[in-house]
């Protein structure tokens, strides 16, 4: 579901209704995209599908575009949010919690490891005739030694 | 039948209470007769709870419109299968039966651990007895399914009886969205059984694996649950809200997915703690993650607090579940400090590439993804705190921010089971990894060759083939092995293998499953769509498709009036039959639904949607997408389903042990006999 969709939008190289449609809310109150608006007949979507239409016609690009709707209808009109001020944080957060996680695990790792001597030295005492035959019994029976 | 389910509700909230401190005290002082009182307080819990749904059912069934809740979901129109789903389509009715499947998970856990466990089990019952007695409170006195009506009359307040009710929303009167709810609160409800177990091993500090093994299955059923309700949720998108997709980033269905995220990453994690006895305080963290992540996500579906197509009517029962929520996370984050110095590791990694860090680089994209889905989804919110304005994170954003981590998820599940507990050597990856990289690179210049271009889709597939060849090459390796050794034939060594443990190849089915859903998604970015006006003769291009309008009418039911078209298919010449696409109008409800027409084949789905009718002409608006690939969402779903249902099967090796545990039982007794 991560990539339900998201595969799908690929750069568009004019801007169309459909393309913007895909940009921006209904703002009917039906809380989907404008081209997923599931009502039938519903004014509100004809009435952005028409602005958008007009400023197409006008010559618009897509970013002036989205910039005309939102000056008309609020941020709230546009279906992710801007990339300026404190909406920016909706961007940039999720990279930095990754990067953040990353480093976290890796600080993990290596704090795990660092008595790692001292666990091959305990293993080393087990007799080597018990676990010859232990992994004997594993790889006849196909589990392999990884589990 | 009302009183008797408000009496049901009262009841169950006492004996939940009394759960609570018999659980508690005899937990305390280590009372056999308390743990009795509790366990048969969570059993009665059980009973009462299950009385108050059955007379809420009998009120919907038998059309008892005095009933606000019934008057407010049904009507008399509505077919029977649909009325017993009447209990979950509302605010009221779904609490109950929230509070029902936590009575049934509850009197499981019970019954289950009876003789066993019996310093944990206090703790469990007195746990499982306050979030019961929480949702209990909250059915009844905040969002009560046996409200009655009343007329204010000269009089006074009199009862009313409706002659109908409003009807079932028209956007869930469809099959798959009749199970979707139960399968989703199923898997919410579950993972109460585990933080129990959780917090009782916390309480008593019987840290070690132990309560890790009980909980295993506890926490891999809901989970079951959970992916299943969630891809359910998508299958009803897909063939009822007509916009030719399955999922779109919904706040509500977002939170259906956080807990199921965090989830995967505890059944990854423990298994850690399992065999090396590491990460005690991490999977404790993970496990009231997950808790706290299905409350709050029926807190996000209740409280009107994010706007959303899935929310209840705005009560007001936010705040309950607000103040909830935090009592949880204060209560079990203060013990899990409490406790900190049980929680020390027993082992030391040896090696970066271990299935030690594969499993914590695992975590790490999991909860990676969980905070970027909560953050998006909790945005909007935050933005009007802070600065006052109102934003929407819809589809757009999570489509942006979840594609490298979802990649990032696939190559995971490929790499991680490969690696050796402890350490991989190099021989070792170059052994395992050649043939899957090997095919993935013929299978990446193929899709390459044949113009598939959009950069995501490709990767995406390439993956997809590279998880899927490492995945599948452990089942060939180990029947191999056991086919030489053993001299069985190649399906049987298969079998056996897969019976050896079933944990592990159980695992690798689920990874399968995993694989076909991202081929699924990455179809995609290859999807068509056309949308036109047409009368009867009419054709419309898509593809190589041709669709003809045979046939446009209309019919009438006491539960809705509908248009049909029918449409003619042919692809490249050649007949493929018809489709009939309809669209309907509920009278109760006053409300239109589409109900879409697919055929659907492995390589690709075709999709006709009866949008309506256009007022000025009287012709019918018909939308038309080619879906490459769809199919492989919803066989991913089965297969994840299977994978696990056999990963819950106990192992040759576990029946053996059981057998042998039964055995030295039966000589402890008899030698005690004698």
């Amino acid at each position: 579901m991560l990539l339900a969709t998201a595969i799908g939008r690929s750069q568009e190289p004019a801007p169309t209704v459909a393309s913007v449609g895909n940009k921006v809310m209904c703002t009917c109150g039906c809380v989907a995209i404008l081209n997923q608006c599931p009502h039938q007949g519903c004014s509100t979507h004809d009435e952005i599908q028409a602005a958008i239409q007009k400023l197409i016609v006008e010559g618009k690009s897509e970013p002036e575009i989205l910039e005309a709707l939102t000056a008309r209808y609020g941020k709230k009109i546009l279906a992710a949010p801007p990339t300026t001020g404190f909406h920016l944080t909706a961007w940039v957060l999720p990279g930095v919690g990754l990067i953040f996680g990353l480093v976290v695990v890796v600080l993990i790792v290596r704090r795990l490891r660092h008595s790692a001597e001292a666990s091959s030295v305990r293993s080393e005492q087990v007799d080597p005739k018990v676990m010859a035959a232990m992994e004997e019994e594993m790889k006849t029976s196909g589990l392999g030694t990884r589990d | 039948m009302n009183q008797l389910g408000s009496v049901g509700l009262i009841a169950g909230m006492a004996f939940a209470v009394f759960g609570i401190v018999a659980g508690g005290v005899g937990g305390w002082l280590r009372s056999p007769r308390m743990l009795k009182s509790a366990e048969r307080a969570a059993l009665a819990f059980f009973v009462m709870i299950t009385l108050a749904v059955v007379a809420l059912e009998y009120l919907i069934l038998t059309d008892d419109f005095h009933n606000a809740y019934v008057a407010g979901h049904s009507n008399r129109a509505l077919p029977t299968y649909y009325k017993v789903a009447v209990l979950w389509a509302g605010q009221e009715g779904s609490l109950l039966f929230w509070t029902w499947l936590l009575a049934v998970y509850g009197g499981l856990a019970v019954l289950l651990n009876r003789a066993k466990n019996q310093q944990l089990m206090p703790y469990v019952i007195a746990v499982l007895m306050s979030t019961a007695a929480f949702f209990a409170a909250i059915t009844f006195f905040a969002a009560n399914p046996f409200a009655e009506l009343y007329m204010t009359t000269a009089g006074g307040a009199e009862p009313f009886t409706a002659f109908d009710g409003k009807g079932l929303n028209p956007l869930l009167q469809y099959h798959s969205m009749v199970i979707h709810p139960p399968m989703l609160y199923l898997g919410y409800v579950g993972f109460v059984v585990p933080f129990a177990f959780a917090m009782a091993a916390l309480i008593t500090k019987q840290l070690g694996d132990n309560w890790i093994r009980i909980t295993r299955r506890w926490t891999m059923v809901p989970w079951m649950f959970l992916g299943a309700g969630v891809l359910l949720g998508g299958r009803w998108a897909y063939s009822v809200l007509g916009w030719g997709g399955y999922w779109g980033w919904d706040p509500v269905e977002n939170a259906s997915l956080l807990p199921w995220l965090s989830g995967t990453a505890f059944l990854h994690s423990v298994m850690i703690q399992e065999k090396r006895g590491m990460l005690k305080v991490w999977n404790i963290v993970l496990v009231i993650t997950t808790f706290f992540l299905c409350i709050f996500g029926t807190f996000l579906t209740r409280s009107g607090i994010v706007s959303s197509v899935h929310a209840f009517a705005q009560s007001g029962i936010g705040p309950f579940f607000a103040v909830y929520l935090g009592v949880v996370t204060f209560f079990s984050v203060s013990l899990l400090f409490m406790r900190l110095e049980f929680l020390k590791s027993e082992n030391k990694l040896d090696s970066m590439v271990s299935r030690e860090s594969g499993f914590l680089f695992n975590n790490w994209v999991l909860l990676a993804a969980v905070f970027a889905v909560l953050w998006g989804t909790l945005f909007p919110v935050i933005s009007e705190t802070v600065v006052g304005e109102t934003v929407t994170v819809g589809a757009p954003y999570f489509n942006k921010v979840a594609i490298p981590i979802g990649l990032l998820l696939l190559l995971l599940t490929g790499v991680g089971p490969l690696f050796a507990w402890r350490k991989t050597s190099f021989q070792s990856l170059k052994r395992n990894f050649t043939v899957p990289l090997a095919i993935a690179v013929v299978v990446g210049a193929i899709l390459a060759a044949a113009g598939v271009r959009h950069f995501y889709a490709w990767v995406s597939l390439f993956l997809a083939t590279f998880v899927g060849v490492c995945t599948l090459q452990e089942f060939y390796k180990g029947a191999r092995t056991r086919q030489r050794t053993g001299g069985e034939n190649f399906f049987q060594a298969i079998y056996n293998l897969t019976m050896m443990n079933t944990r592990r190849y159980g695992g690798y089915v689920v990874h399968l499953g995993i694989v076909m859903l991202f081929v699924g998604f990455a179809g995609q970015a290859f999807q068509a769509q056309v949308k036109g006006l047409m009368l009867e003769g009419d054709e419309l291009r898509v593809k190589d498709y041709v669709l003809r309008a045979q046939k446009i009418s209309t019919a009438d039911n006491p539960n809705y009036s509908s248009m049909e078209l029918t449409l003619d298919i042919t692809k490249n010449g050649k007949s493929l039959g018809t489709l009939t696409p309809d669209r309907r109008f509920f009278k109760a409800s006053e409300q239109p639904t589409s109900h879409v027409a697919i055929r659907s084949g492995f390589t690709e789905d075709l999709y006709t949607v009866l949008a309506g009718q256009d007022q000025e002409t009287g012709k019918a608006v018909v939308e038309v997408f080619v879906n490459p690939l769809v199919r492989w969402v919803w066989i991913g779903g089965f297969v994840m389903v299977f994978g696990t249902l056999l990963a819950l099967v106990p192992s040759r090796a576990e029946r053996q042990m059981a057998e042998i545990r039964q055995e030295q039982k039966v000589a402890s007794v008899v030698a005690h006999a004698k």
